[in-house]
């Protein structure tokens, strides 16, 4: 435990010393506060800039507020999901090709502790940029939009992350056996959209699919009640991230004895 | 100008400043890192001129890429 700790920290003050801390929440909220406000602006946005013939009329409903966590949402899980990937892609293979994984893994380090405390300090980064994020994109959707119960944003919140973190868990994975950082952060994009496009292809058959969690949090955040298959989707998600997890320790145990 | 007249900047000014706050702290650790860093993956000045000038995608690309020492 306290070998592992000490990796922990090594990762911690690394991604502090590449200001990950600082830039990677920025762009979440960044990202997050963007949808808001270009809904609520539209109107004016369209005056300023569409050129409409005079005495055009555009009626634009005003969306409600859940529809707007859904579109920030809708950012988290393509732009955030790009972001998550670009960050995670070199954690294990720059180290690898870099040659500092070599010199850590000579001393009694175990190949467990080594992936693992990787995967938490990605975790961790990831889940309090994502949780700054939408805590501002809730501020500007209350001061904009209307008040949305914290238990409502609090629950998509979860389940919305829940898919965030079976992507960067398989980005991790996917470190385990290749050594070029563009290549994984490739393999994990195509792996991601494969995904999302087969489970929203074939919903009806697998709705256990983790790549449904998003579409479950808009159903959820659209008629507030949550679906029947979000309990068997997370499971199968925290269950996924669990094997990707042993199978990246064994077979990056096997590539670096090779 | 007259454009300009139509927008209420008393509402707006508290909703907009928050982002202009964010993005220039992102800017200037981006400028303050690159000053720091030794060397940076392809030119320098190139990269100044990246974060300087692409707004918001200039900086998050130079932490991905342009501080990938080899």
């Amino acid at each position: 435990m306290n070998q592992w700790m000490v990796l922990f920290n090594k990762e911690l003050v690394e991604m502090s010393r590449n200001f990950k801390w600082i830039w990677v929440p920025i762009v979440f909220i960044l990202l997050a506060v963007k949808e808001p406000l270009t809904l609520h602006y539209m109107p004016q946005i369209i005056d300023a800039l569409g050129g409409l013939p005079e005495g055009a009329v555009i009626e634009i409903p005003v969306p409600s507020a859940s529809e707007v966590l859904i579109a920030i949402l809708g950012q988290f899980n393509t732009l955030g999901v790009l972001i998550i990937v670009l960050t995670s892609m070199g954690i294990i293979a720059a180290e690898r090709k870099s040659g500092v994984a070599a010199i850590i893994l000579v001393k009694p380090v175990s190949y467990a502790s080594f992936v693992t405390s990787k995967w938490t300090a990605a975790m961790l980064l990831m889940w309090v940029s994502y949780f700054i994020g939408y805590v501002a994109s809730w501020y500007y959707v209350v001061i904009l939009f209307e008040a949305v119960p914290f238990i409502d944003f609090f629950q998509s919140f979860l389940l919305n992350g829940i898919w965030l973190s079976f992507v960067l868990t398989m980005t991790i994975f996917i470190n385990s056996f290749n050594k070029s950082p563009g290549v994984v952060g490739f393999i994990s994009i195509a792996i991601i959209i494969l995904l999302s496009l087969l489970s929203s292809l074939f919903s009806r058959w697998i709705e256990w699919s983790p790549s449904l969690l998003p579409t479950y949090t808009s159903t959820f955040l659209l008629n507030n009640e949550i679906p029947d298959n979000v309990l068997s989707a997370v499971i199968v998600a925290i269950i996924g991230m669990i094997i990707l997890l042993i199978c990246s320790i064994s077979i990056f145990r096997r590539k670096e004895l090779a | 100008m007259e454009l300009f007249n139509n927008i209420d900047w008393a509402a707006i000014i508290p909703i907009i400043v928050p982002i202009i706050v964010i993005q220039l702290i992102l800017l200037i650790i981006a400028i303050i890192d690159l000053c720091r860093i030794e060397k940076t993956n392809g030119p320098k000045w190139l990269w100044a001129i990246i974060i300087l000038f692409v707004n918001l995608v200039g900086p998050i690309l130079y932490f991905v890429i342009g501080r990938r020492n080899q």
